[in-house]
This record gives structure tokens, C-alpha cells and sequence, in this order.
């Protein structure tokens, strides 16, 4: 994956280059300080990509934070007498922790509730400037004194198209850390497949807070940059524009792509220009080139670049398996569940051992979904008591129960789009601990291939993956056979054999009885969320009531 | 004091009304489609501007030139909100809701600066709705533009309830809403339930325009406040809740009047936004819960 | 005697994989066809798709000996399908009276007199013409989705477990009105996973294991222990 990357960014750097010189050759005054302001907008652009590409969170605050940097350098260094490098720093931090006071309000909302409070917050922002005396009010603050260096003006001409190329750089290389060390892989399942992250222990609120704040620090950055290279700041650095301005360049650019996004300035940024005398019609070209991205070109420039230069496979590493933690027993007692009227779950509960695989049986309604998204921690119990051994496991969080060892499939799997395999499978461990997870499920020959590229059997199994990746003590699985072929079928009933022969305890929702009967220790049989039957597969098999109840006939 | 409290009152719920329409129209489409309308701000501001120009059109003197005209900002509007779903939703109908997002904020900005190209930025007086006059209330004086403003935006009010709910047509609406897949299997076209509603919300949004643009001015840099207002008030509202948005539109107005006339307009801004952060942080689900029928 | 609705080899696959293989099956008029299986073993796959929510992906669907296979959802109530999908999936804001409107066809006059017999066929919704669907008791809304399915008089009617969640009293309610919409000449489909009372009023059952079809009886001649096996899908498992 990284060669493939830096084979897509040496195109997108020789771009760069060639259109750098270009300018070196013929550019005068004016085409420099459009090159300028390109790189300024790549600065910001790329921290949106975070957000919105990454994160997928439409956050509208980005200009505004944009418009706060600006400010921040203005008023250290207009009305606080600070040298111009110190008012740098400032106008990076503030932003930044701008960002992150963002990201706690903006943390449990959907995704309509963020656009909107957002919005506010960058309306709280324009009005705040406009108004307030100590920011100039409409007409913003004069006299931004010079970025010098030894005695090296470089807040002009060259040396400014520098220094803000060099933001650029920077730009790209904090992009590249946040996404690096596996968290792209978590970032996307975050944002592809939630219900699996919550589960695998990752946790929304750090990752929403790490990419706020980074952003915040490069719209910050790239706002300050302006004021510097103007001299002046004014309203219009926090008007909603801004923040079109970035969005088209994102959306333009390829969602998720920083060096898309490079580009995509280098687009779009110098078409004021290309408007001038036309008041601010460039927004007009703007609203038709987004528009007509987002319903033609949904992948961007990125995304025809990566249709030319796709990513080579990288090698993969050598398995390691993770270690579990040795339990004994989950106890799942007297759970109860309302929904609205309906009582879902009633007093039901199991017992899953460890070397053990329980079957938790029933027919459609009769609670089993409910009862293992109770144990996962992903709906919460009215009334009862889940124990992993002696440890309380119904006041702790999701992520803190996987921590403790339990780890949960899906009936319908999520996959994140625009990471491979391996890396989706390794977001809750490391690589190695991937790829031992790929042999057991026999996937480890597709380790490179992007994840959404898998059918439907294999999607499955790559959740059993992410799963088994963190070593867990209990694996809860909720119809794993279903759709699969009768050869995948018995694959799957040997691997969780041979899970459980390792000490593991593992429960299994699943219609499929021939798939079950053969592989489950204990039964429970559930009906109208309660326990109808429970114990050795065997017994509760020949138990009138649940034939009576699998059948559809009220017990007498 | 008390004929103050009438005036103000007044023109809170002149404001309100119109605030009310705007509102009544972005819940339409986001029950419809499930997407939030970025354009919608700029369907106002465009109803505004094709009243101010339909305006030109009529002779001069006329006693009730906005009355004239509303039927056929109506219309114009309606065809705006078509091509607003044959541009920015239909292609998209599959995509992320996100995209659609995008899409309506991309129509936003073609709206704001094509206008603006096409007439300059400055404010525009559009057509009031009767002849100059004053009614006496309690002591106030209540212009009849106020009056006239408020019984437009209740009777348009009335007739979309009344559409939605009292005619076969606004139930399948309506039944298209809430389950798209078994409206279709009660013989409902989707493409003529969607259609309708981006024509019936692009009509509330040209009334709205109309309504706001001869005591408020139209510009076109207007639509982004218009669409937060909207926006706000389908969340305190209850998300998509269409009367519960009207109600709450009315409310934001009113309290901007009440707090500019005691304070200043800034001041009711930056509370109104301020509040909906401190709703946002203390109930995600908003004030009054989402709408019912989005459970099973 | 042609065949009412006419299945011939349909097929349906869907992201999970083939959900439905080459079922082959027919209904006539005035006929209940119980559709019997295990969870999971296709009937909703089947039953979405002859009523053209789903597309199918091999095979034809005929009805009156029409071929109606790639006709869309919305024009397969104009056929003449009727179809009360698993979960009710009533229009919770609207009211009885709305919903049986919304469904009916025909002048205000017709769909008034359609609703009024609507509300003969199933009384306990005669009370409760101006309650919103979502306040109704669960067999009075599962009343209104068979009514929603079957105002229009659609010749062959598609019914998907209506007895989930259901009172066993409230449930001979339920059947004795799927009995007496046969009666009044529909070719009915009953997808279920009781089994004994959809036997009970069935002519005939249909068992699809795992998307097959693997038994196709006239009801009367129905062997408990082989339906039981089919349904708890254990090679020799069962009663």
C-alpha cells in the first residue's frame, strides 16, 4: 500500500514540480501570489480531507477556523505587539484547540446534527469578528508586521511561495501521520462501519477529537499564512466562501485524498482570477464544478489518478497470533428489554463456557439479536446481570468489554470502502495478529485486495477476522452460516471447533441446524424473550417444547 | 407599553409567518427524501428576486400588485424546486446522503451568484402585497403589509395542511414519506410523490421570498440565513416533525424581535446560534425527539 | 385450469448470496398456498419478489399467464397483486381510514365503499377508523396491513408471517380472514413459520429449505415429521 502511495505521490509531486516551474520560468508578481494562495488553500484543504474525507463527517466549521487563524495572528501581533513567528504559533494552536472544543459538542451527533452545529458555530465566528471593536469590526486589522528572518522578508514575493509550499509539505506529512499507524484502517471503519468499531473497542470521541484538532491547527495555519501575506485581515477570512471553497476542492479533489486535494486547489483556486471584473462569479464556476463532480465524478481526481496508478500490493507480514486472556465462564442472567411496547427480551439469559460453543436458538422475534447486542454493550439492558467470570460487564462501555476479551460478528457485516483487507482485519491489533486472523479464516490470500471487493461469504469472514484479530476470550457470533455455500459452511463449523479446542468460549446465533447441532455443546432455546429451554444439545433438541415452539405451535 | 407589545407582536409574526413557510418547506423534502436542502435559503432569496421582477412587469399603481403576483411566484417556484430535485436529487437518489448535501450547497452558490450577476448585489424592494395603510390595534399601529403578510403566510399554511391531509393526494404523500417501498406496493409513483414535494417546497420557499422581500428587502447573499433558520427550527422542531418546525419557525422569530427590540439583532443571532449549540450538546436528538414512524 | 399466479423457476440472489434457487410453484384462485421454512430459508426473498420488491435474477413470474416478472412494484398492485409484508410495515402517521384511502383505487365513491367493506372483512378496525396506524394494538395493525393489501381486490394476495408477534385469539382472527379472502376468489400465498395453523387453512403447502423448494403437498396429505425436518433444517432431526 505505501509503494502504491508514494507512486501516486511522485506523480501528484512531479505535477507540482513541473507546474512550480512553469511559474519559475514565466510567472511574474501576480502569478506568484496566485501560486500563494493555492498552497494556502491546499494547507486548509487538507486538514477538511480529514474530517470530511476520513472521518466522514460533514463539519462546516473548517473555514471558519480558516478565518480564526487569521485573526489569531492578527490580534497577537496588531493589538498584542507579539513578534510575527510567535503569532504563528498562536494562530496554529488556537484553531487547534478550536478544533477539539468542536469535536466534544459535535461528538455523539449524526451527521445532519454536525452540518448544523457547525454552521452555527462558524456563524458565531463571522459575527464575532465583524463585530467585536478588538478584531477592527467590518474592516478587520491593519499593519501585520512581516515574517522576517534574519533580516529575510518572508512574507513577499519567493520567499513567501516558500514558506507556504514548505506548509504544504508539512500539511502532507501530518495528513500522513494521522492516517498512519493503522488508524486509516480505523479512521474508515469508524466511519464505514460503526457498529463494528464500537464493538472492536475503538473509540469515536478520541478519533473525532485527534482529526478535529489536526485540522483545526492547518485551517489555522493556512489562515495565518494569508493575514501574513497580506498584511491585513478582514471579515471576508471567515465567510461562508471560504468554506465553499474548500469543500469544492475536497469533493473536486477526491474524497480522502490529500494530494487530490493539492491538486484540485491548484485548480481551482486561481479561477477568481480567471473571473476578475466579474464580482465574485468564480463562486458561480464553483457551484457548477461541484455540482457537476459530485454527480459525475463522485471519486474525484483522486479517484481517475488511482484508476491509472493503483496501489501495488505490499508485502504481508508474518503472522503472529495473539495471546487471549484465559476465562472461564460468561453469564448472561435475567436479561430484560423494553422497546416501546414490545418486550423483546424478558428474563432470558445463558451461560457460555469456555472450550465450549453454545447455540442460541429461536424464531424470528424471539429476542437473540437483542441479547447479544446487550452483552456487546451496543443496546442497554433494563434489568439483569452479565458477568464475565466475576467482572460486571453491564456498566462498562463497549470498547472496555472488548478490552476484557469479548468480540462480536455480524449478521450483516460492514466493510470500509478505501483500505485492504489486512488493514481492515488489523484495526483492533496489530498486522501480525491480522494476518494469523486471515489463516484462520483462510482469507490470507486476499490480504491486499480492498475490502469492499469481497463477496458476500467473504465479507463475512473477514468480520470473523477483525474479530479474532485482538484475541478475544468470547466470540459472539450472530448467524454466521447464512448465505454461505454447504462447503464454506463446514470450513466455518471447523473453525469454530477448533476456536473453541483453544479455550475460547463461543456463542452463535443461527437458524441453520444442520450447520449448529453438530458443532454446539449446549443449546438455549429462546422464545418471546425467555428461556424456553437450555442445556446439552442433545436434550434440548428432543425437548417437546422447542419443537413445539420451532414449529410455530403455542406449548400447551 | 402595551401598544408596543402589540406592535412588536406583529411584526414578530409577520416575520414568523414567513419564517414559518420556509421551515414548512425544507421538512417537506427532508421527510420526503431524507435529505437536507442546502438550496433552500436560496429558493427564498429567489422567490424574492422573481417577485421583484415580475414586479416591473405589472403597470404601476395597481392596489394590490403582491397579491397579483403570488400565484405566479407560486408557480415559478414550484418549477424551481423541480429542476432543483432534476439536478441536485434524482441523479443522486442511490448516493450518501451526503451527497446530496453537497449537490443542494454546489445549486446554493449557482442560485446566489447567478442572481447577483444577473442583478447586482445591492438589497431589492420587492412588491408590497396591498396598498399603504395603517389599522389601529390596541392602541398600535398595525400596517396593512403586516396584516396582509400574516393572513397570506395562515392561508398557505391551511392549504398545505389541508392538501396533506385532506385530499388522496397528500395522504400518498404523506404514506410515501414514511415507507417509500410500501407506498410503491400501494400503486404510489415515487418519481410523482418526490416531484411534487420539491415542487410544493419550492413554492412555500417563493411565497416566503415574496412575502419577505418588500418589508425586509431581498438580497442575494440572503438564502444561507434563511436555510439556518429553517434548519434550526426542524431540529428544535423535532426532526421531521413539519408542523413541529413551523411552530419552532415562528418561535425564532418572535424571540428575534423580542431580544433585537430589547437589545440588538446581533444579540438575538448570537443567542439563537448559541442555543442551538447548548440543544445540540445536552439533547442530540433534538428538543422534542425525531419524528414518529422512523422506529421499525 | 390455468394457474392464478405461476412461479417457474425463480430465482433470487441478493448481497448475502442466492437466497431463493429455481422455485417452481403455482396458486390458484380461491386457493391458500402455505409457503413453509425455516427462518432464513427464503420465503420473504420469495415472497419480495413476486411481489416486485426485489428483482428477481433468473426464472419467470406469471400471473393470470402473464408474464409480470420484470413489471415494477408499483404497477404490480394495478396487476393485481396485493402484498402485506413481514413487520406490518404499516404508514405509522396516518390513520386508518388514511391508509386504507392511500391503498384504494378507483373514484372517492369506490374507495369509500371499499374501505366500508374493508371494515366488514376485519371489524375490530370499525372503532378505530380515525386512530394513527402506529397507536393500533399489534393484531388490529396487522388487521389494517392485510386490509391495506387486499382493498384493492387483488387477484392473488401475498401474506408474510402475519402471525409474528400475535395472541393465539387474536391469531384464529387472522386465519379465518386469510380462509375467507380465498373464499371470495384469490389465489393467496401464506408465508409461515407456524405451521399448524397455516395448515391448518392452507389446500396446499409449499417448504422451501435453504431457497429450495423441497416439498410441494396438498395439505391434507402433509407428514408433520417431514415438514418438522424441513423447518428445523436437520437432516434427522424432528418431532
Amino acid at each position: 500500500m505505501t509503494a502504491g502511495l508514494s507512486r501516486r505521490g511522485l506523480a501528484y509531486a512531479a505535477l507540482i514540480a513541473a507546474a512550480g516551474s512553469v511559474l519559475a520560468a514565466v510567472g511574474d508578481d501576480y502569478a506568484l501570489r496566485v501560486a500563494t494562495l493555492v498552497g494556502i488553500y491546499a494547507i486548509a484543504a487538507i486538514g477538511f480531507q480529514l474530517v470530511f474525507g476520513r472521518l466522514g463527517l460533514l463539519a462546516l466549521s473548517q473555514g471558519a477556523l480558516f478565518g480564526v487563524g487569521a485573526y489569531a495572528l492578527a490580534l497577537a501581533t496588531v493589538q498584542g505587539g507579539w513578534p510575527p513567528l510567535a503569532g504563528l504559533a498562536l494562530s496554529v494552536a488556537v484553531p487547534a484547540l478550536a478544533g477539539a472544543l468542536v469535536a466534544i459538542p459535535v461528538a455523539r451527533l449524526d451527521s445532519h446534527y454536525v452540518a448544523l452545529a457547525t454552521l452555527g458555530l462558524a456563524q458565531l465566528v463571522l459575527l464575532a469578528v465583524t463585530n467585536l471593536e478588538i478584531t477592527g469590526g467590518a474592516n478587520g486589522l491593519y499593519g501585520i508586521p512581516p515574517l522576517t528572518v534574519l533580516g529575510v522578508d518572508l512574507a513577499d514575493g519567493w520567499q513567501m511561495l516558500a514558506v507556504v509550499w514548505s506548509g504544504v509539505a508539512l500539511a502532507l506529512a501530518c495528513f500522513a501521520w494521522v492516517i498512519g499507524a493503522g488508524r486509516g484502517g480505523r479512521l474508515a471503519t469508524l466511519r464505514d462501519a460503526p457498529l463494528a468499531a464500537l464493538s472492536l473497542g475503538l473509540d469515536p470521541a478520541r478519533a473525532r477529537l485527534l482529526v478535529f484538532a489536526v485540522a483545526g491547527a492547518l485551517a489555522g495555519l493556512a489562515g495565518a499564512l494569508q493575514a501574513l501575506g497580506l498584511g491585513v485581515v478582514s471579515p471576508a477570512v471567515a465567510r461562508f466562501d471560504v468554506m465553499v471553497t474548500l469543500l469544492a476542492v475536497v469533493v473536486v479533489g477526491g474524497r480522502g485524498s490529500a494530494w487530490g486535494a493539492v491538486v484540485a486547489a491548484m485548480l481551482l483556486v486561481p479561477l477568481p482570477e480567471v473571473f476578475r471584473g466579474l464580482e465574485q462569479a468564480y463562486l458561480l464556476a464553483y457551484g457548477v464544478m461541484l455540482l457537476a463532480a459530485v454527480v459525475a465524478l463522485p471519486t474525484g481526481i483522486d479517484g481517475v489518478v488511482r484508476r491509472f496508478l493503483p496501489d501495488l500490493p505490499a508485502p504481508t507480514p508474518p503472522p503472529a497470533a495473539p495471546k487471549s486472556r484465559k476465562i472461564s465462564v460468561l453469564r448472561v442472567e435475567r436479561i430484560a428489554k423494553h422497546f416501546g411496547g414490545v418486550q423483546a427480551l424478558d428474563g432470558a439469559g445463558f451461560d457460555a463456557r469456555a472450550g465450549e460453543v453454545t447455540g442460541i436458538i429461536g424464531a424470528n422475534g424471539s429476542g437473540k439479536t437483542t441479547l447479544l447486542n446487550i452483552v456487546t454493550g451496543l443496546e442497554t439492558a433494563d434489568a439483569g446481570v452479565v458477568r464475565l467470570d466475576a467482572i460486571p460487564l453491564l456498566d462498562l462501555k463497549p470498547g472496555a468489554r472488548a478490552a476484557l476479551g469479548l468480540a462480536r460478528g455480524f449478521q450483516h457485516p460492514e466493510v470500509p470502502a478505501g483500505i485492504d483487507v489486512l488493514t481492515a482485519v488489523s484495526v483492533a491489533a496489530g498486522p501480525a495478529a491480522g494476518m494469523a486472523a486471515l489463516d484462520r479464516v483462510g482469507l490470507a490470500d486476499r490480504a491486499r485486495a480492498p475490502a469492499t471487493a469481497l463477496g458476500p461469504a467473504a465479507r463475512r469472514r473477514l468480520d470473523i477476522a477483525r474479530a479474532l484479530a485482538a484475541g478475544p476470550s468470547v466470540l459472539l457470533l450472530d448467524e454466521p452460516a447464512s448465505g454461505l455455500s454447504a462447503s464454506e459452511r463446514t470450513d466455518l463449523a471447523r473453525l469454530l471447533r477448533d476456536l473453541a479446542a483453544t479455550g475460547m468460549a463461543i456463542v452463535v446465533v443461527e437458524h441453520g441446524m444442520d450447520f449448529l447441532l453438530p458443532i454446539a455443546d449446549r443449546l438455549v432455546c429462546l422464545e418471546a424473550g425467555r428461556v424456553l429451554a437450555a442445556g446439552r444439545t442433545d436434550d434440548v433438541r428432543r425437548d417437546p417444547a422447542v419443537i413445539a415452539s420451532y414449529l410455530g405451535e403455542e406449548p400447551a | 407599553m402595551i401598544e408596543t407589545t402589540v406592535q412588536l407582536l406583529a411584526t414578530a409574526l409577520a416575520l414568523g409567518s414567513a419564517y414559518a413557510l420556509t421551515a414548512l418547506g425544507f421538512v417537506l423534502i427532508i421527510n420526503a427524501v431524507g435529505a437536507v436542502n442546502f438550496a433552500h435559503g436560496d429558493l427564498v432569496m429567489a422567490g424574492g428576486f422573481v417577485a421583484v421582477a415580475l414586479s416591473l412587469l405589472v403597470p404601476e399603481g395597481l392596489p394590490v400588485p403582491g397579491l397579483i403576483l403570488l400565484p405566479a411566484v407560486l408557480a415559478a417556484m414550484a418549477l424551481g424546486g423541480l429542476g432543483l430535485a432534476a439536478v441536485a436529487y434524482v441523479p443522486l437518489r442511490r448516493a450518501p446522503p451526503v451527497s446530496v448535501f453537497i449537490s443542494t450547497i454546489a445549486v446554493g452558490l449557482i442560485l446566489q451568484h447567478a442572481i447577483t450577476l444577473g442583478a447586482g448585489p445591492q438589497p431589492r424592494v420587492g412588491p408590497p402585497l396591498v396598498g399603504d395603510g395603517l389599522v389601529d390595534l390596541l392602541g398600535a399601529a398595525l400596517s396593512y403589509q403586516q396584516i396582509a403578510t400574516i393572513a397570506v403566510a395562515g392561508i398557505l399554511c391551511v392549504a398545505v395542511h389541508t392538501l396533506l391531509n385532506r385530499t388522496r393526494f397528500g395522504r400518498r404523500l404523506r404514506a410515501a414519506a414514511q415507507d417509500p417501498e410500501m407506498a410503491r406496493a400501494c400503486g404510489i409513483d415515487l418519481r410523482v410523490t418526490v416531484g411534487a414535494t420539491f415542487a410544493l417546497a419550492g413554492a412555500l420557499a417563493g411565497g416566503a421570498g415574496l412575502l419577505l422581500s418588500n418589508q425586509y428587502f431581498v438580497t442575494p447573499t440572503d438564502g444561507a440565513m434563511f436555510m439556518l433558520k429553517a434548519y434550526i427550527a426542524t431540529v428544535v422542531g423535532g426532526w421531521g416533525r413539519i408542523w413541529g418546525a413551523a411552530i419552532a419557525a415562528l418561535g425564532i422569530a418572535v424571540f428575534e424581535v423580542l431580544v433585537a427590540a430589547a437589545v440588538s439583532y446581533l444579540v438575538a443571532e448570537v443567542l439563537l446560534y448559541l442555543g442551538v449549540l447548548v440543544l445540540l450538546m445536552l439533547r442530540p436528538q433534538g428538543l422534542f425527539g425525531e419524528a414518529e414512524g422512523r422506529r421499525a | 385450469m390455468t394457474a392464478r399466479l405461476d412461479l417457474d423457476g425463480v430465482t433470487v440472489a441478493h448481497a448475502e448470496g442466492v437466497a431463493v434457487d429455481r422455485a417452481s410453484f403455482s396458486c390458484a384462485a380461491g386457493e391458500v398456498v402455505a409457503l413453509l421454512g425455516a427462518n432464513g430459508a427464503g420465503k420473504s426473498s420469495l415472497v419480495r419478489a413476486v411481489a416486485g420488491a426485489d428483482p428477481v435474477t433468473g426464472g419467470t413470474i406469471r400471473l393470470d399467464g402473464a408474464d409480470i416478472t420484470s413489471l415494477r412494484l408499483e404497477h404490480r398492485v394495478r396487476a393485481g397483486i396485493g402484498w402485506c409484508p413481514e413487520g406490518r410495515r404499516l404508514f405509522g402517521g396516518l390513520t386508518v381510514a388514511e391508509t386504507l384511502d392511500v391503498a384504494a383505487t378507483g373514484t372517492a365513491a369506490d374507495r369509500e365503499r371499499a374501505a366500508a367493506r374493508m371494515l366488514d372483512l376485519f371489524p375490530a378496525l370499525a372503532d378505530k377508523i380515525d386512530a394513527t396506524a402506529w397507536t393500533l394494538s399489534g393484531g388490529q395493525q396487522q388487521m389494517l396491513a392485510i386490509a391495506r393489501a387486499v382493498i384493492a381486490e387483488p387477484k392473488v394476495v401475498l401474506l408474510d408471517e402475519p402471525s409474528i408477534g400475535l395472541a393465539p385469539v387474536v391469531l384464529d382472527d387472522v386465519f379465518a380472514a386469510v380462509r375467507r379472502l380465498a373464499g371470495a376468489g384469490a389465489a393467496v400465498v401464506l408465508a409461515e413459520q407456524a405451521v399448524p395453523r397455516a395448515l391448518a387453512v392452507a389446500d396446499r403447502a409449499v417448504v422451501l429449505r435453504r431457497g429450495v423448494i423441497v416439498l410441494d403437498v396438498p395439505a391434507d396429505r402433509i407428514d408433520p415429521g417431514v415438514v418438522a425436518s424441513a423447518m428445523l433444517d436437520a437432516g434427522s432431526g424432528g418431532a
